[in-house]
């Protein structure tokens, strides 16, 4: 009896051991979501979607590219005291530059996140998700294949931000030069499909070109503030404008002007507002802790809007608006002193300088017009209107009097005019064979090393197969 | 007090005024020991009286003494004798060795051993050391005390942590610190309050009175450390409290004392009239002008000013009292304590109160069945104050402010500061730091014992922490107000089984064994709100803020299971041999790497128990030696899932990746190997035990930077090497010895060597090594893990006034380059530290110092950039006195370059001056002690032992003249890659007690 007891006993402790042992799998992070748990339901997946437009929120994403690409041409006139924007702008950054290193970086941030649902979402069987709303797990092949939309737009952007400060453009080596590293994978702990070469421009135009169509033929015309099939078609639009595929870039600039729900908006007040003029833009609210970078609209804003005063318009932009007097784009800015203590005038495209909440435009209804009217002048069509109807259309929204004749330098000026401060200028300069700065030094040239920007040291550290800019 | 204790001792002295007188005759003979020879040296005194005397190089005596009284012999390592006086006048006596030092049980993981058998590596601190030490916290009876643990105080406020190595730093990313065990309960050291500037936090092991402790037992080796497996790699503090013995009397304790503390050696800085001057000498030579300080918004020489010091010290007074009981009947033993301590430093608003209840009792319930309990409760209350590179930190802004502030009107009202820093005069006094904590840790356990020598057993512990922290700052400190409130609940139990066997066979082959399994769970909830824009002082809460923000509301856990084996073998008590294994899985690490395994093999050979064996003077000898591993999994929670983290895109929720994945990460794994001797010689007078030891840290946890394309910064990998030896010495001497007068000595000294042998980076040195830098420190690949890597400083130019530099070639340069002519400066990790004690014992006077030092190792004051030279923030803030030495003519050996120099802004730029040599020796404790006579104590039917006692602490240091106003002991960091680094440090307290400890 007493041996019954105390084996008994002793079973009955071992038990509890045992059972508590089970629990070793139950320790599950609680407030951040695991792999395991983020394709478990259908409110987890959307939300890992949308988390590839958070971390384009960052300003390294979309911001500083812009910015760099303001003061590095002639539209802004660069006065702060950031050392590494100062080298920027000077044509004198090197490779261990980290603001060059943080938009480097928040290219293939975006790309990651892009690349968890491209590579995982198809793998998901509709059986292991739980849904909440019947409509969605009804829909959900739609919805999966509108997400992988998304996510190929997404990587799309990002590689084609990244071609555009990191490789010389098309018109230097008609796309033969170095473009960008290509990545398809989501990191899982192999880090061999992370140290690619680049490729060559044409490829990594190619592989934009290929993302940009599945996203157009995967996505609806309108996706409310989220990436839609008429976004994919404008930055096609673009893609073979800089490519000077003239009639691609009229056709799809066309489409996007056809599409019902987008046209351009009355006036300037679109600005930081819905309006039928967007395409696509990023939204940044007040409470979102994404906007992690270098919140760009202080750069923008004089220290009486909450700003650093750092970027005002240099004297050639407001030449270039005085010249035509009655300009109503001029007016979208204010008059205050810059960080030097200078009078200045500064963009209110960004008016929130102290909440970060503005929202900076990367597709909008102008540009695209304005697109359609360079690849139609360029090739020689009028696929959809004339040029000169299309120039006219954004001239008299900003007040201007109609032209009776077009040449491609009243094309670039509407166009420098128009898009100013969206991060338009550099490009528009580069691929059309003109100086960067208006004092024509031959470092800003077109074909000069130093109008793109190093590969960072981050990069070439870590990466045997990465390849360094000549020059740098 | 006083008149308390003057109530106490006069019936005594009374008591003691009686004598008695009988037939003396004179008794002589001689003593030998058990081989028949002589022994000098032994005390002999007549039991009951103040008659005694010593034995003669031949062993002989005499002494007078009555028919019927008894005579006592004693000596070290003999058992002793007592004789009654009869009628012969001759008594000659034979001693016998006393093995009982050697048969003294020491706690050790998961059982005890006697010492003479254990093959471990520990280093001990047994109630004899711990009896006489009167400290505040548990962790200072280990600084000084045991070879291989260094221990650094972070400051001297009630409630700073202390940085503890256990030889060495074994890893970069992953937890440093120790394990600490009580009675088997593995407890948390998470910090569970706000940071305060610094990155220490708070001390886990202040919930502990000092006085309930029995020992405490350092695993050093891995035949010691192995069987805590993935827990076990930065060695582990075993603390043992106090427990009753079988058939003993009750003994009660009373323990009080009274503690005055001062603040220790400080920065000196200008008063407000020579900080007007000095700005005004500084300004006019600057700019070739002649105007008076007035002109400078400074105030007319002679206008008042503020010594911020003054402002924000005090002279702090703590009351303690412990009253415990402790004994035993045949089947029950038992300890039960209480403690109350209310305590202040000398910092303004930094109290900390104490109260703390335990109970160990174990019973033999029946024939086969022992049960028991041991628990403490605590509840501390501490209010404290900020510290380190922090505006609201007392001993850092009372430095730096301006001393021309007033920081009251002329009611004493208190004004707001003009600038950055705070009125820290009125943060000290106004703001709110409150910490509320309870915690228990306890467990109980079951022990049967299935057949002879078979015992199967079954414990659970917890360790549970209910903490909640307020933070309130003031109208005049903060505009608005602001308020913090952080709660945590953190949660650890423990469960094991174990079976053991014990038994011997054909009366010489020992053997012990034990399997064990275990499973442990950690579980912490936190929830931090605060609020601002207060519409007045006297609303306290959160909830009565305008602006209310929820900061963190989160819990988390770890847990693990482990199976454990251990063998203990010894044939005839010479050959000795323990093998260890043990698994372990973890909740940590990677679903394919989360099992780590875990062996420890240590044997000894105790040389003079062999047959061969025939030195006169040594009484034991044993060597021994050891190697196996042990293992760290602490890099957080879930450093191997990938994480997404919960945002929102224009009002939708999103979700992207905060961390990546690794299913491969496994155990930091660290191999120990480890030899030794233990000794002792002339009958046990003297012990001594050196051991050498390296240990091995492969497949560091280690946040390694990945391919940018893969857009995650780091990965956490298993990566790098790191390796640490030394040598441990341990002497412990009785250097004189009689009945009325006794020396003893115990030293202690531990080396290091350093060296990271691999690691993953993408930097890489002029030199093609490797290396990771974080602020003032570089660990490179083939060096030690924490050198400073700085410009050196050359000094003032006597002829030009200019400050110098070396380049890094060596040459003198007043254009340096900050970044590329840096160079290995230093070490933050000391060469030699050890400690020793001196304890005097004369008639029923004691009197022991506790000496610690460090040698070999440098400190950076990071705050010396800017309370030395002439320009940080703005030139705004005051300076130590030495600044009033800037160079005016050639030939002066200035303090600061000439203030019209091209380098007068630069000469405070992080560099070498601010990098001192931390080397220092301290008289940590100081005790003087006197016990009341056993024959007083027995007149009193009553009291068995009254003990009146003086300690002082940090009374005395010795220290480089450039550390004149710092503290040695400074750290804000426990990250291995920034020890050593301070920003402003209030310094250790010196502080003087008187205390009575009486038993009945």
């Amino acid at each position: 009896m007493k041996h019954i007891i105390k084996i008994g006993s002793v079973l009955a402790l071992a038990l509890i051991t045992w059972n508590c042992s089970e629990k070793i799998d139950d320790i599950v992070p609680e407030n951040a979501l695991s792999s395991d748990v983020i394709f478990s339901t259908f409110g987890t997946i959307e939300a890992a979607t949308i988390g590839i437009y958070d971390g384009m929120q960052d300003g390294d994403f979309i911001g500083s590219p812009e910015m760099f690409q303001d003061y590095s041409s002639d539209n802004v006139n660069f006065v702060g005291s950031f050392t590494t924007l100062q080298d920027i702008r000077d044509f004198d950054a090197n490779a261990t530059n980290g603001s060059v290193a943080a938009m480097w970086f928040d290219v293939f941030d975006v790309i990651r996140d892009a690349n968890n649902i491209i590579v995982n979402l198809p793998n998901v069987n509709q059986e292991d998700v739980s849904f909440t709303v019947s409509s969605d797990a009804a829909n959900f092949e739609t919805l999966r294949t509108q997400f992988l939309g998304e996510a190929h737009f997404s990587r799309a952007l990002a590689t084609f931000q990244g071609a555009n400060v990191f490789a010389q453009p098309f018109q230097f080596s008609n796309g033969s030069s170095l473009g960008m590293p290509l990545v398809t994978e989501f990191f899982e702990g192999d880090i061999s499909p992370f140290q690619n070469a680049r490729t060559t421009l044409n490829e990594t135009h190619a592989f934009i070109e290929q993302d940009l169509i599945l996203a157009m033929n995967s996505l609806p015309e309108t996706n409310d503030i989220r990436a839609s099939s008429t976004a994919a078609k404008a930055l096609l639009a673009r893609l073979y404008l800089y490519r000077e595929q003239w009639t691609d870039a009229a056709t799809m600039a066309n489409e996007v002007i056809n599409t019902n729900g987008f046209s351009l908006a009355p006036d300037f007040t679109f600005y930081n507002n819905p309006s039928t003029e967007h395409i696509f833009r990023v939204i940044n609210q007040a409470n979102d802790d994404g906007f992690a970078g270098i919140d760009f609209d202080t750069f923008y804003n004089p220290t009486s809007n909450n700003g650093r005063g750092d970027m005002p318009f240099s004297q050639d932009l407001i030449d270039a608006f005085e010249a035509e007097p009655g300009d109503l784009r001029l007016d979208i800015s204010i008059i205050s002193v810059d960080a030097g203590n200078n009078d200045a005038r500064f963009t209110s495209k960004y008016p929130n300088g102290a909440t970060g909440e503005s929202d900076p435009n990367v597709l909008r209804m102008g540009e695209v017009y304005l697109n359609r009217a360079e690849a139609n002048f360029r090739g020689g069509t009028s696929i959809g209107d004339t040029p000169l109807n299309d120039v006219n259309a954004i001239r008299t929204r900003a007040g201007l009097a109609p032209l009776t004749t077009l040449t491609l330098d009243d094309i670039l000026l509407e166009r420098r005019k128009e898009l100013c401060f969206e991060g338009h200028r550099r490009m528009d300069l580069l691929r059309n064979n003109l100086n960067l700065k208006p004092d024509n030094g031959a470092i800003s040239a077109p074909g000069s090393d130093k109008v793109i920007l190093p590969i960072p040291d981050d990069e070439l550290n870590i990466n045997p197969n990465a390849q360094q800019n000549p020059g740098y | 007090m006083r008149s308390k204790l003057t109530l106490m001792l006069t019936p005594l002295l009374v008591l003691c005024m009686t004598f008695s007188f009988a037939q003396e005759k004179t008794i002589s003979g001689n003593v030998s020991d058990q081989n028949g020879l002589p022994l000098p040296g032994v005390s002999i005194v007549v039991v009951g009286t103040s008659n005694g005397t010593q034995t003669d190089f031949d062993g002989n005596y005499a002494i007078n003494a009555s028919t019927g009284q008894v005579l006592r012999f004693t000596y070290v390592g003999q058992k002793t004798v007592n004789r009654t006086v009869g009628s012969s006048t001759t008594i000659n006596v034979q001693m016998e060795d006393d093995a009982q030092a050697l048969e003294e049980v020491v706690v050790v993981a998961y059982g005890s051993q006697t010492k003479e058998k254990i093959v471990q590596n520990v280093s001990i601190v047994g109630e004899e050391a711990l009896e006489n030490l009167v400290v505040t916290s548990p962790d200072q009876l280990l600084q000084g005390q045991a070879a291989g643990v260094n221990l650094t105080n972070t400051s001297g406020l009630l409630g700073a942590n202390v940085n503890i190595q256990v030889r060495g730093v074994n890893t970069i990313n992953a937890g440093s610190g120790p394990l600490f065990v009580v009675d088997g309960v593995v407890i948390t050291d998470n910090d569970n309050t706000f940071a305060r500037g610094g990155q220490v936090g708070s001390n886990p092991l202040t919930f502990l009175n000092p006085s309930d402790i029995a020992s405490l037992t350092v695993l050093k080796d891995a035949g010691a450390t192995a069987i805590y497996g993935t827990r076990g790699a930065n060695g582990v503090v075993l603390i043992t409290t106090k427990k009753g013995t079988v058939n003993t009397d009750a003994t009660v304790t009373v323990n009080n004392f009274t503690q005055f503390t001062k603040v220790n050696d400080l920065f000196q800085g200008l008063t407000a009239d020579e900080y007007r001057q000095f700005r005004t000498d500084v300004f006019n030579i600057q700019n070739g002008a002649s105007v008076a300080p007035q002109a400078l918004g400074l105030g007319a020489i002679g206008d008042p000013g503020t010594d911020f010091v003054d402002e924000i010290s005090r002279t702090g007074f703590t009351q303690h009292v412990d009253v415990s009981v402790r004994g035993g009947s045949e089947k029950t033993t038992y300890f039960v304590s209480a403690t109350y301590e209310d305590a202040e430093s000398f910092a303004v608003g930094n109290d900390l109160t104490r109260a703390a209840v335990r109970v160990n009792l174990d019973t033999q319930a029946n024939k086969w069945l022992k049960i028991g309990t041991n628990i403490g409760v605590t509840n501390t209350l501490l209010n404290t104050i900020g510290r380190e590179n922090n505006t609201f930190a007392p001993f850092t802004s009372a430095f730096l402010t301006n001393p021309t502030f007033i920081p009251r009107d002329v009611d004493g009202n208190f004004l707001r500061s003009p600038n950055f820093i705070p009125n820290i005069a009125a943060v000290a006094e106004l703001n709110t730091d409150r910490t509320e904590n309870t915690r228990i840790i306890g467990s109980i356990f079951g022990e049967a014992t299935l057949a002879p020598g078979l015992k199967f057993r079954s414990e659970f512990g917890v360790d549970r922490i209910n903490s909640s922290s307020r933070l309130r700052s003031v109208e005049i400190v903060t505009a608005g107000g602001s308020a913090n409130f952080f709660t945590v609940e953190d949660y650890l139990y423990r469960v094991t089984n174990s079976l053991s066997y014990a038994k011997t066979f054909g009366e010489k082959h020992n053997l012990n064994a034990l399997v064990l399994q275990e499973f442990e769970e950690r579980r912490r909830r936190t929830t931090q709100v605060s609020g601002t824009g207060f519409l007045s002082d006297d609303q306290l809460n959160v909830g009565a803020a305008t602006t209310q923000i929820v900061d963190a509301s989160n819990r988390s856990g770890s847990a693990i299971r482990g199976f454990l084996g251990r063998i203990s073998y010894d044939y005839d008590s010479r050959y000795l041999l323990e093998v260890t294994g043990r698994t372990d899985e973890s909740s940590r690490l990677g679903v394919d790497n989360n099992t780590g395994s875990f062996y420890s093999v240590a044997a000894g050979w105790t040389l003079s128990n062999e047959k061969f064996f025939d030195v006169d003077f040594i009484d034991f000898l044993t060597l021994r030696g050891s190697i196996g591993t042990a293992g760290n999994d602490r890099l957080g929670n879930f450093p191997a899932l990938a994480l997404f983290g919960t945002n929102q895109f224009g009002g939708l929720a999103s979700a992207n990746v905060t961390s990546p994945a690794n299913t491969q990460l496994g155990f930091e794994q660290t191999r120990t190997i480890d030899v030794g001797i233990r000794s002792s010689f002339f009958n046990n007078r003297l012990n001594l035990n050196v051991s050498y030891y390296k240990r091995n840290t492969t497949d560091l946890l280690f946040n390694v930077p990945v391919p940018e394309q893969a857009g995650t910064a780091t990965v956490s990998l298993n990566a790098g090497e790191i390796q640490n030896s030394g040598w441990e010495l341990e002497l412990s001497s009785t250097n004189f010895r009689s009945q009325d007068f006794e020396w003893t000595t115990s030293i202690n000294l531990s080396t290091l060597d350093n060296e990271l042998i691999d690691i993953v980076s993408n930097e890489i040195d002029n030199e093609g090594r490797k290396f990771i830098e974080t602020g003032a420190q570089r660990a490179i690949e083939g060096e030690s893990l924490s050198n400073f890597f700085l410009v050196r400083f050359n000094g003032i130019n006597s002829q030009t006034g200019d400050a110098e530099w070396l380049d890094i070639d060596g040459n003198v340069t007043t254009t340096p380059n900050f970044n590329t002519d840096r160079v290995v400066a230093g070490s933050a990790l000391p060469d030699l530290t050890g400690g020793f004690t001196n304890t005097f014992r004369y008639k029923n006077f004691d009197l022991s110092g506790v000496f610690n030092f460090s040698i070999g190792n440098q400190v950076l004051i990071d705050g010396l950039r800017f309370i030395d030279g002439f320009d940080a923030i703005g030139g705004t803030i005051n300076v130590r006195r030495q600044n009033l030495n800037f160079w005016r003519n050639p030939g002066d050996q200035a303090f600061l370059p000439s203030p019209a120099s091209p380098t007068a802004n630069n000469a405070n730029q992080r560099s070498t001056a601010q990098l001192l040599d931390g080397d220092y020796l301290r008289l940590k404790n100081l005790t003087l002690g006197y016990r009341l006579p056993q024959s007083f104590l027995e007149k009193t039917k009553f009291l068995s032992s009254v003990r009146v006692y003086a300690t002082a602490t940090n009374l005395w240091t010795i220290k480089g003249d450039d550390l004149d106003g710092i503290d040695p002991e400074n750290n804000d960091t426990n990250d291995p890659l920034g020890l050593g680094e301070s920003f402003f440090t209030a310094p250790q307290a010196i502080t003087y007690l008187v205390g009575l400890n009486v038993q009945f």
